[in-house]
């Protein structure tokens, strides 16, 4: 059959750089959310972008229910792409559950990666004795149950509260690619990352990491930014975003380009 | 001249010639002359297993419910065979042309690629003579899908034949269970492709869906996948969850569960030296315990047979704790390396650190360990047991209950839905399989229950059936969506339930599956699942199923027939019987509860997307998919409105209408004969005769009367619409058509949408039915503010979420298929609105982004732009933009002293008016601030989901480039649109200069009254701006002028009341620009009262 993993999961590289540099997207999203983003490092960079098997802009036939039962076969994904690409050392810029996913390539791939980017990522979404992730078991079982009965009005709801900034083009682009994606696979992926718990293995990573955080998330508490930073097993640095909204690519893309651009050319 | 019925057999293969052999018995049955495409298409989709119509589920839309699809599709095949001439009945209707035709396609198709013959055919080729090629079933279907009619057949049932096809060259990945012919695409398989990397990535053994086991998580299987490595083949488990995962995994394997380990590893035994090592590491233990258990692993590895050992460390903790001595570590661990060199080709060695921090502590102070036991790091992030652990788990993953279907291999989808697979795979007595079997076919029916499909009260025909019935089996895990999916979620449920109470309770023959059997087959997943659920239940002596139904007491005495548990007891009661019908009635009573609870709420998700097909069930709808009724009469619509009332409303005003019209009208306007005069004579002329002259001249009289201007067009809109509702000009075949285009050009938009609104009212009844759509303001562009905007015609809202312009047309026209449609900014048409509007001027049928259609018959388009104006005049000083701008103000009065006269009061007067005037324009900031907010929510909810937000300004001067070739795409597309509408309806731009003029008179006049000839009056522009936009907004002629009598004498008088006649003064009339008004003059957009300052 003719499609490829890297047709199946649209696999894009533009730009005209030197330099290899993977976008990629977070829960709810696809490759466009970086399109405001990518116009700055297009001459400067060849760029990867994918989507992660969840985005709706992948057929759904592809989701596996039983293999993407853990972020690993993201992993996998997202390390056969380099590889089908002949990628042997790259910057990489993960959002969120990509950034999730870039630790743990970086973990078993530490050649592979220059550089992480980690833009609002979190170890672990759940609290924990002495650990502020920002949800409680309840709090994530109620949004789930919400999911679930209705999809739509979750979407609606949960769009403006994720991008946080009063950027009605953010929220309608986020909205959009949240409703592509298919409610069972939304579902199914997001309690696997809530399921998952990076906290043992942050000190594995050997790759240099920059930490990009909003000053206020609601996906993502601040602290978060600093327990990444200390427990990361490379030279970390954070950068506080002083923007509202779990996606800063949307809501404020000038600003976050800046500040990759500087992360990067360090 | 078409083929003999043999002539095109020989050039398919069998299976593709028993198809051809169906299509001719169709069209003989039918008596039809020749078998074409449709005849195909008819016998493909009768077949029992069809590989037409499973393409068809898989590429339907989601939207609907496949039932309601796949009938909609039977009717349009049945409807579209209907047309075909019949004649004298033929033995064998030769094959048509057109059918001819797609056979000799798919033969050239096949010639260029030949990798996709089978090789039997290519030998068959080899020793027949024959150079043609066999047309396979497959290539035959895709060609007569390219077949016009045939798409257009499956278009109607909102089926695209793109999609089939491509669903037809692509089987899904869960295809593979069906077709193991066809290797479906992996995405671990894929670097294959990819020739120069000759290890396999990732996945170093097949992972469950190829292996099609359930069993096993994840990370067991990532473990397994170090073991048989060459090379670092020692996993080392690091995470939170790693001593779980190593738990799961050691179970797994000592369990013998298929699927973790692969087969060279088949038969590896642990051994663990966790407790040995712990007890001699803090001292409790002695180095001889140590030593024995060493050479203990180390003649178990001489004498084994199987692939070896893995030796269990355990936590990685022990041996780096802070009380732990270093010797004793450092002995423990070069014993290890010695065994791990000694015996590297038989021996693994698994262990986990639950933090990094330990395993760099122990990296620490072995430095070199990673090299010398072979490790493997393994990040272990997440936990989850095994699928069974889904069920079991009161955890996060207890709430997937309704998404159960996806949790199972795709072949439990296969259990349910035939009798024999039950027969074979399933553990239960033949009573409980009745039983199940009732149950199972009471939901299946109860599932269909709950569809809205239902409403439909016809039986299928059979093919449907069988249609719906595979998408459930579908095997396809990713495609069953809607309610199918939710009904094999339950079924799997229901069957578990049946083996599990069969299990307790008549587990008399032996039962196929005693515990820690090895499970062989795909089909007896379930089962495995449900023993490991009721040995877990057994040896926890507590029974939390979820369901909660299970007894305790009911089920021991049963179990000891099987399974033997600890506590076991001998007697099985007599009163067993009993207690099993007492079971049985409490297990229905939750099966029944669980369906009514089950209500699947992916099918509830898709419910509000029934609200836009095509055969939407309400009766309205109905009607305009169905009827077509060439009515003469303008106001025959009406007459098939559902709703009684809004009929009796219009019919009273349709009555009521001449002489309104003659009374009202006379004292509205002096010149009103004058205008009709002129009218007729402008447009009369040309009526060919055709026209009831009644009907026109009630449509313009009404329309004058409600928007009160522009004679000319409304003349020339009350023509047009009056001819093409006769519908003797446009005809959609046979049928004539009755659908009105209307393009309104040049300014006065405020004039284009009264018209529109009054057509609507006075065709359809009622103002309801406009569908106004702005499309310039789907980008939120329109500044909300403006007083002219923020118009009650606004038909953007809420329902306008989450769709495309052309999606909330269709759905509006689906509820109202009589109405007017309003398009502003025609200009600003995206692409696949322009793409919709065409197909619908040209076929009279309107389609969705689905590519279904709504019939237009009865509905009037009026289209806008402001472009190309003939009218635009130079230098007037109140402009159609500038009035556009006004905003919503509350208006103050503010008294000053003449300047020039610098006289202490004066000044006074002056700054008390500023400071009077911040302490209102600061007070209220809070309701401005709060009605900004409320626009900016308004203009969040012109979300359109389906197109990408694209070319923001903040890009940084990275225009787009594509934005020039759009304009010209969508200037040629608007003016071949132009070419087709009905009429062309140029307006007059409103007149305000003159019209600021009489009121600037009006305003003089009643100043001087009130406030004498001495005082000066300053108008501010924004206030006449203002006034003119009420003025134009207004239906009624005096409308401003009545205000000002009424609002702004009043105000005057309180000014002269609170400053005296004084006669040096200067009275300003200003907006103030933060203050909107909150209380409106009634029936104008003015404020009810001018602050006096």
């Amino acid at each position: 059959m003719g499609i490829n993993l890297l047709e199946a999961l649209n696999v894009r590289v533009v730009g005209s750089g030197e330099k290899i540099l993977v976008f990629a997207h977070g829960i709810g999203t696809d490759q466009s959310a970086w399109q405001r983003v990518l116009p700055f490092f297009l001459p400067h960079y060849r760029i990867i972008l994918y989507d992660l098997v969840c985005a709706g802009s992948v057929n759904p036939d592809y989701f596996d229910f039983r293999r993407y039962t853990s972020l690993d076969a993201f992993v996998d994904d997202l390390l056969n792409i380099l590889d089908a690409l002949r990628v042997d050392r790259c910057y990489y810029v993960g959002h969120s559950v990509s950034a999730m996913i870039g630790i743990l390539a970086s973990i078993r791939r530490p050649d592979l990666f220059i550089k992480l980017i980690l833009l609002g990522a979190s170890p672990r979404f759940l609290n924990d004795k002495n650990y502020h992730g920002g949800f409680e078991l309840a709090e994530i079982e109620k949004v789930f149950s919400a999911m679930e009965a209705n999809y739509a009005a979750w979407v609606n709801g949960f769009a403006p509260l994720a991008v946080g900034a009063d950027v009605p083009a953010a929220v309608q682009e986020f909205s959009r690619t949240l409703f592509n994606m298919r409610p069972d696979i939304t579902l199914f992926v997001s309690k696997t990352v809530f399921n998952c718990d990076l906290r043992g293995v942050l000190g594995l990573v050997r790759v240099p990491c920059c930490i990009i955080q909003s000053a206020q998330d609601v996906s993502v508490p601040v602290s978060v930014a600093a327990y990444l930073k200390n427990h990361l097993g490379g030279r970390n640095t954070v950068e506080i975003l002083h923007t509202e909204g779990h996606l800063p690519h949307l809501s404020g893309p000038t600003l976050l380009a800046r500040v990759l651009q500087r992360a990067l050319s360090r | 001249m078409p083929t003999p019925v043999g002539t095109a057999r020989q050039c398919l293969t069998d299976e593709a010639a028993r198809a051809l052999d169906d299509a001719v018995a169709v069209a003989r049955r039918r008596n039809h002359a020749q078998t074409t495409s449709l005849h195909a298409v008819s016998a493909l989709l009768a077949l029992p297993s069809s590989t037409l119509r499973d393409a068809c589920s898989r590429a339907r839309s989601s939207a609907y419910l496949p039932r309601l699809q796949f009938r909609a599709l039977e009717l349009s095949v049945g409807v579209s065979l209907d047309r075909l001439p019949t004649s004298k009945s033929v033995d064998e209707p030769p094959i048509s042309n057109s059918l001819m035709a797609a056979i000799k396609r798919s033969q050239a198709n096949q010639r260029r690629h030949p990798e996709s013959f089978h090789m039997h055919q290519l030998q068959q080729q080899q020793q027949s003579s024959l150079s043609c090629v066999k047309v396979e079933l497959k290539h035959f279907i895709l060609s007569i899908l390219d077949d016009p009619i045939v798409s257009r057949v499956f278009g109607e049932a909102g089926f695209g034949s793109a999609d089939i096809k491509l669903s037809l060259l692509h089987p899904p990945s869960s295809s593979r269970f069906s077709r193991p012919r066809c290797p479906p695409l992996f995405l671990c398989n894929f670097t294959s492709g990819f020739d120069s990397d000759p290890t396999p990535l990732g996945f170093p053994f097949p992972f469950p869906g190829f292996s099609g086991s359930p069993n096993g998580d994840a990370n067991s299987r990532r473990i397994a996948g170090i073991l048989t490595k060459s090379e670092r083949r020692n996993p080392l488990l690091v995470g939170i969850c790693a001593n779980e995962a190593l738990r799961s995994f050691s179970d797994s394997v000592e369990r013998n569960r298929d699927g973790v380990l692969p087969e060279e590893l088949k038969g590896l035994k642990i051994i663990y030296l966790e407790k040995v090592l712990c007890e001699f590491l803090n001292g409790t233990g002695t180095e001889e315990l140590m030593d024995l258990k060493f050479k203990e692993v180390g003649q178990i590895l001489e004498t084994c047979s199987g692939p070896g050992i893995v030796l269990g460390i355990g936590e990685l903790k022990s041996l780096v704790d802070d009380g732990v001595s270093m010797d004793a570590v450092n002995r423990v661990v070069a014993k290890l390396t010695e065994l791990l060199k000694f015996h590297w080709k038989k021996l693994w060695l698994i262990g986990a650190a639950s933090g990094d921090d330990t395993y760099s502590k122990f990296l620490n102070r072995f430095p070199e360990i990673e090299k010398d036991w072979d490790l493997n790091l393994l990040p272990i992030t997440s936990f989850m047991p095994s699928i069974e652990g889904f069920s079991s788990k009161p955890s996060l993953m207890g709430s997937f209950v309704p998404f159960g279907g996806f949790f199972t291999s795709p072949a439990d989808f296969k259990i349910p839905l035939t009798c024999k697979s039950i027969a074979m795979t399933q553990p239960r007595c033949h009573l409980c399989n009745e039983k199940y079997e009732q149950e199972a076919s009471a939901m299946r029916k109860g599932g269909a229950a709950t569809s809205v499909a239902d409403q439909h009260s016809e039986k299928l025909p059979s093919w449907l059936q069988m249609a719906e019935l595979d998408t459930n089996k579908g095997l396809d895990t990713a495609k069953a969506k809607d309610d199918s999916t939710a009904l094999n979620a339950k079924l799997i449920g229901l069957e578990k339930k049946w083996n599990d109470i069969c299990l307790r309770l008549h587990q008399t023959q032996p039962c196929p599956l005693p515990v820690n059997s090895q499970l062989k087959s795909d089909n007896v997943c379930t089962d495995s699942r449900f023993v490991s659920n009721l040995k877990e239940s057994n040896s926890r002596s507590s029974s939390l199923d979820e369901s909660g139904y299970e007894n305790q007491n009911l089920s021991l005495p049963v179990d000891t027939q099987n399974i033997s548990p600890p506590r076991a007891n001998g007697s099985i009661s007599p009163l067993c019987g009993v207690k099993n019908a007492d079971l049985h009635q409490k297990v229905s009573v939750s099966i029944s509860l669980q369906l009514e609870a089950n209500v699947p709420p992916l099918s509830r998700c898709t419910l509000p997307n029934l609200s836009v097909p095509l055969d939407n069930p309400s009766p309205s709808s109905v009607t305009s998919v169905t009827t077509d009724l060439g009515l003469g009469t303008l106001y025959a619509p009406i007459c098939h409105e559902p709703k009684n009332s809004r009929l009796q409303d219009h019919s009273e005003c349709v009555q009521n209408r001449p002489g309104s019209v003659s009374t009202e009208h006379d004292d509205a306007s002096e010149n009103s004969s004058y205008r009709r005069a002129k009218i007729s004579s402008c447009c009369g002329l040309d009526s060919g005769g055709q026209l009831d002259p009644k009907d026109f001249k009630s449509l313009w009289g009404a329309l004058t009367e409600k928007v009160g201007r522009q004679d000319e067009a409304i003349c020339l809109i009350s023509h047009t619409v009056t001819r093409c509702r006769m519908g003797n000009e446009k005809f959609r075949g046979a049928k004539p058509r009755r659908d009105v285009w209307l393009h309104f050009l040049g300014c006065d938009i405020v004039g284009k949408r009264k018209i529109a609104a009054a057509l609507a009212e006075i065709l359809f009844g009622s103002r309801e039915n406009l569908i106004f759509i702005d499309l310039r303001t789907q980008g939120g562009i329109s500044n909300p503010l403006s007083l002219v905007c923020r118009q009650d015609l606004n038909g953007y809202d809420a329902r306008f979420r989450g769709k495309t312009v052309v999606d909330f047309i269709a759905t509006e026209l689906c509820k109202k298929p009589h109405s007017v449609v309003f398009l502003e900014n025609i200009d600003s048409a995206d692409l696949l609105a322009q793409s919709s509007l065409s197909q619908a001027i040209r076929t009279g049928k309107f389609p969705d982004s689905h590519r279904r259609e709504i019939s237009i018959s009865d509905t009037i388009f009026v289209t806008t732009s402001t472009k190309n104006s003939l009218y635009r005049k130079e230098g007037t000083e109140y402009t159609e933009e500038r009035i556009l701008r006004a905003k919503n103000c509350q208006i103050k009065i503010i008294v000053e002293s003449i300047s020039g006269d610098t006289t202490r009061s004066g000044i006074d007067v002056n700054v008390l008016a500023n400071r009077e005037s911040e302490v209102n324009s600061t007070g209220p900031q809070e309701p401005s601030e709060f009605q900004e907010r409320a626009c900016k929510r308004s203009r969040k909810t012109f979300l359109d989901l389906n197109l990408p937000v694209q070319g923001i300004e903040e890009d940084c001067g990275y225009v787009s480039c594509e934005s020039d070739s759009i304009s010209e795409n969508s200037e040629a597309w608007l003016e071949e649109f132009y070419e087709q509408v009905d009429e062309k309806v140029e307006l007059k731009p409103f007149d305000f200069d003159s019209r600021a003029k009489k009121l600037m008179e009006k305003i003089m006049y009643s100043f001087r009254e009130t406030m004498g000839s001495k005082c000066l009056l300053e108008v501010h522009p924004e206030v006449m701006g203002q006034l003119l936009a009420a003025a134009w907004l207004s239906d009624r002629m005096m409308a401003v002028e009545d205000w000002i009598d009424q609002v702004m004498c009043r105000s005057f008088v309180e000014a002269r009341q609170k400053y005296g006649p004084a006669a040096r003064t200067m009275i300003k009339l200003v907006a103030c620009e933060n203050l909107f008004v909150e209380e409106h003059a009634p029936g104008i957009c003015l404020p009810a009262r001018i602050v006096v300052n």
